[in-house]
């Protein structure tokens, strides 16, 4: 009978260290900072998650030094001030997807929009709204057909008054090299988020797949607290909305951030959002970006052609949401659902 | 006789201890998803924890002045007045995922929806937007 008394005392303590022990889990580090005008966290999962989180954390306010137009020190500065220069690995690199980008979208993604950019007053938050005239003179400047650059020696000639901006893909290359460092760590898993861009980096600490929610562009207007939710693994997810950044005018009318590079204006599609799913989160950045601009169908035929070489959640102005058929099986939505194929 | 009356002291014995086992392991997992809280940050610094069930209104002062009004209710968080230059943190609408966060960049003011380490059914890990 003794040994029966001992035996449950043995099966209540081993119920006991059970449940405390599933409270443990494996090494996490967490970091929280301001960088490149916007707010990002890092989380690494693996037995060095502190040194990567260093290491990332190093590596974003490295690049935010490099890329900033709001530093007159930074890279990016002196190449606008010089009208041009022989680039560094990561302005190279930046450059050389910007302009292929820039032909894949036949120009809706035109790193050179950034003097209409200030002309709109988007980089300093002084905001204005140009008059006809003056937006044309500065649009004819805007193009990427008008620099020059050599992949060779890296270096490149703008044309008189055009002015480059990396910021619309600066937080795409960043995940993409923060991937590196996750890789260059062991980690088995981390989550970035740069601003609402998003890097899943390997799988969460308990095998299953991240869950990442996708921002409702009308959530300020009545809509729903997330426009949907998306599971995946070792993929960038980047939205691109008007209600990002905007301003409004005396007379009511709305000015948002994404400007049509064609016309010089605020783009005027069909779309309220668009989340793009990719390996290559530049490349994620810089599509985000260009099929808002393009509108639904223009993306559609963008996705088609590149053989699917990227996913995409679309969301119209009048609350339906398109995905591309291979997010079928792990996107949600109480929004109206049709498929892209 | 007194054999008889061991065994079934040990038999009570063993059942008290199982029912306590229960007990323990059923109040663990039912607080186990009472934790979601808000956390308010400004300037990378926790300031404040609510829980998310409690209804209440907090006024946030930014990194360098200046306020956001939050208002918790109904199991949902949102800013809902604040003076910075852009009110982008009001138009970001109402917050109640685990995951989710209202940013006010001027302020440097984060609010964010933090769950218990084993999640929500409903919860996210980021989002997008």
């Amino acid at each position: 009978m003794r040994t029966i008394r001992w035996m449950s005392l043995l099966l209540v303590l081993t119920l006991l260290t059970g449940c405390a022990g599933q409270g443990k889990r494996e090494q996490k580090a967490e970091r929280e900072l301001f960088a490149m005008d916007t707010y990002m966290t890092v989380t690494c999962y693996g037995p060095q998650a502190e040194d990567a989180c260093d290491v990332a954390e190093t590596e974003i306010r490295r690049l935010d030094a490099l890329l900033s137009v709001g530093n007159p020190d930074s890279e990016v500065s002196a190449i606008n001030a010089a009208g041009g220069g022989e680039l560094t690995a990561d302005t190279k690199a930046l450059m050389e997807t910007a302009l292929s980008m820039w032909q894949a979208t036949s120009g809706a993604f035109d790193v050179t929009i950034y003097p209409l950019m200030t002309l709109w007053g988007f980089p300093t938050g002084d905001y204005s709204v140009p008059d006809g005239e003056t937006l044309a003179a500065v649009r004819a400047h805007v193009g990427c057909d008008q620099l020059v650059y050599d992949p060779q020696t890296g270096t490149l000639t703008l044309a008189p008054d055009q002015g480059v901006d990396f910021g619309g893909i600066a937080k795409g290359y960043t995940s993409d090299r923060l991937g590196e460092v996750f890789a260059a760590y062991d980690l088995t898993g981390a989550i970035v988020s740069l601003g609402g861009n998003v890097c899943l980096y390997g799988e969460k600490p308990d095998g299953k797949p991240w869950r990442c929610g996708i921002q409702d562009p009308f959530a300020a207007d009545g809509g729903r607290t997330l426009l949907g939710v998306l599971t995946a693994e070792d993929v960038s997810v980047i939205t691109s909305g008007a209600y990002e950044r905007f301003f409004t005018d005396e007379q009511g009318n709305v000015y948002h951030h994404i400007l049509d590079p064609a016309t010089g204006y605020p783009a005027d599609s069909d779309l309220a959002s668009v989340t793009i799913v990719s390996k290559s989160g530049i490349e994620a950045d810089c599509l985000s970006t260009a099929c808002y601009v393009m509108g639904r169908e223009r993306a559609a035929d963008l996705w088609r052609q590149s053989g699917a070489s990227f996913d995409m959640i679309l969301m119209t102005r009048d609350g339906t949401v398109y995905v591309t058929e291979p997010l079928r099986g792990s996107f949600t939505t109480d929004y109206p659902l049709r498929i892209i194929q | 006789m007194r054999k008889n009356k061991s065994v079934k002291a040990d038999l009570l014995l063993v059942a008290v201890l199982i029912l306590v086992g229960i007990a323990i392991g059923g109040a663990l997992l039912l607080t186990r998803h009472t934790g979601v809280v808000v956390t308010v940050s400004v300037d990378g610094r926790v300031v404040e924890r609510f829980p998310l069930t409690e209804n209440r209104r907090y006024e946030i002062t930014g990194a360098e002045g200046g306020y956001n009004r939050l208002v918790i209710e109904d199991g949902q968080a949102w800013i809902q007045e604040a003076d910075c230059p852009d009110a982008l943190c009001v138009h970001m609408g109402k917050i109640r995922y685990a995951g989710q966060s209202v940013v006010c960049l001027p302020h440097r003011v984060v609010v964010r929806i933090e769950d218990s380490p084993d999640g929500m059914p409903d919860g996210v890990d980021a989002v997008t937007g």
